[in-house]
């Protein structure tokens, strides 16, 4: 996989001039560059546009569906229709349901790990900016949309994707972080830096699978030994020479 | 020669549009899209929802506004829903023209509101002719490279 991966991006709004604007100004600004080649270094933006709050959790519940059914069976082909959406960017003012409506809507359809949501709207009204913002919006932006909200709200997806990034890459930190921070809890000076040092890497080694866990002791121990073992070399090499004479010959060869 | 003089005519009319103050920097905005994305009638197809779009708001707005118990606030969110297309196209008087009906809406004034969608339909009817000079000119212009070709 050379290129960035698209970033997946529902656009909900019930004007069709501003539906098109967006995704325009989402597919041309791929940050940095744009141009008609489309995509060099950052990743495009692969935008789907509903006009309704319901369409748009139908579109999501259809698609959460689609990636359980593939996480069962993952030799069955996978559409590229049937991806699961990064981030929603949606209205504010919609008849029916609104932008507001529909951020709680995904909220609650996605726990434990939500879909990231954008509302925007015409009004710079701070009520309502605090109002969305509580409920769980990543951002609130004005419309009209400016070029460098798109930088806003790849930024926005870009925060959901390291997290699932992250949370690989994190086990294999903890493996190799257990037995050196293990060595600098009994050096450190303070009890409470010890704790809770002891106490980091007790959730650390919970949080791994158990044959981690079993992996990771043994790699302590023949940590510690191999450490015990050069300590213990080095000390019987020292009173030797001590024995043996004065301190000049401490420092000779 | 004959492709100069068009450009030369489209170019005066885009002045004219923004100097009368018909089209903001939203407008010119979409241009730029246009030509970053390489996706030429990007303008046109944009200019043309927003039309039909507008056109068909009007038509539900005095619709609404001849009933015997004018429903204002419907009359509002569809005077909301104008603004904000004329907004996202950069059709700056008719997005002005829409707040001052907003006015009359939340007055709950009859009479107030008909005089505001005149206003509304008159401003939009003479952007739409200008855009729709426009989009001939540039098609004419794009005939006119082509046979050059």
């Amino acid at each position: 996989m050379g290129a960035a991966a698209a970033v997946r991006v529902l656009v909900v709004d019930d004007s069709p001039v501003d539906r098109r604007v967006v995704e325009r100004l989402l597919r041309t600004h791929c940050g940095g560059g744009g141009g008609a080649g489309g995509g060099e270094g950052a990743a495009p933006f692969h935008v789907t546009a509903v006009d309704s709050g319901k369409k748009a959790i139908e579109l999501l519940a259809l698609r959460l569906e689609g990636r359980r059914r593939k996480q069962l069976s993952p030799s069955a082909a996978s559409d590229a229709d049937e991806q699961a959406i990064d981030i929603v960017l949606t209205d504010y003012c919609m008849p029916e349901m609104t932008g507001y409506d529909l951020l709680k809507a995904i909220k609650a359809l996605g726990s434990p790990n939500p879909i990231p949501v954008v509302v925007m709207s015409s009004e710079n009204e701070p009520q309502r900016i605090s109002r969305c913002l509580t409920a769980g919006a990543e951002d609130f932006i004005l419309k009209p949309l400016k070029t460098n909200d798109v930088q806003r709200i790849r930024k926005c997806s870009g925060d959901r994707r390291c997290n699932n990034v992250s949370s690989s890459s994190s086990r294999t930190k903890t493996k190799t972080k257990l037995s050196p921070s293990d060595h600098t809890a009994k050096k450190v000076a303070t009890p409470e830096q010890k704790t809770s040092h002891l106490a980091g890497l007790l959730a650390m080694v919970m949080n791994a699978s158990s044959l981690e866990v079993s992996v990771s002791h043994y790699f302590q121990f023949v940590f510690k030994f191999i450490l015990i073992a050069y300590a213990v070399l080095c000390l019987s090499q020292l009173l030797h020479r001590w024995s043996n004479g004065s301190f000049l010959s401490l420092w000779s060869a | 020669m004959a492709g100069a003089a068009l450009r030369d005519q489209l170019s005066a009319l885009l002045s004219s549009m923004f100097s009368q103050g018909l089209v903001d920097e939203q407008f010119e905005q979409l241009q730029m899209l246009q030509d970053e994305g390489g996706t030429p009638g990007f303008v046109a197809e944009v200019v043309t929802l927003f039309c039909d779009d507008a056109e068909r708001i009007i038509a539900e707005i005095a619709t609404l506004l001849e009933q015997p118990i004018v429903s204002f606030d419907k009359v509002d969110a569809f005077v909301h829903q104008l603004k904000g297309s004329s907004a996202s196209v950069g059709a700056q008087k008719v997005k002005f023209t829409c707040m001052q009906f907003r006015q009359f809406c939340q007055e709950k004034s009859r009479d107030g509101c008909l005089m505001a969608l005149a206003v509304v339909r008159n401003e939009f009817y003479d952007l739409r002719n200008k855009f729709q000079t426009m989009l001939q000119l540039e098609q004419q212009i794009q005939a006119y490279d082509h046979k050059q070709q």
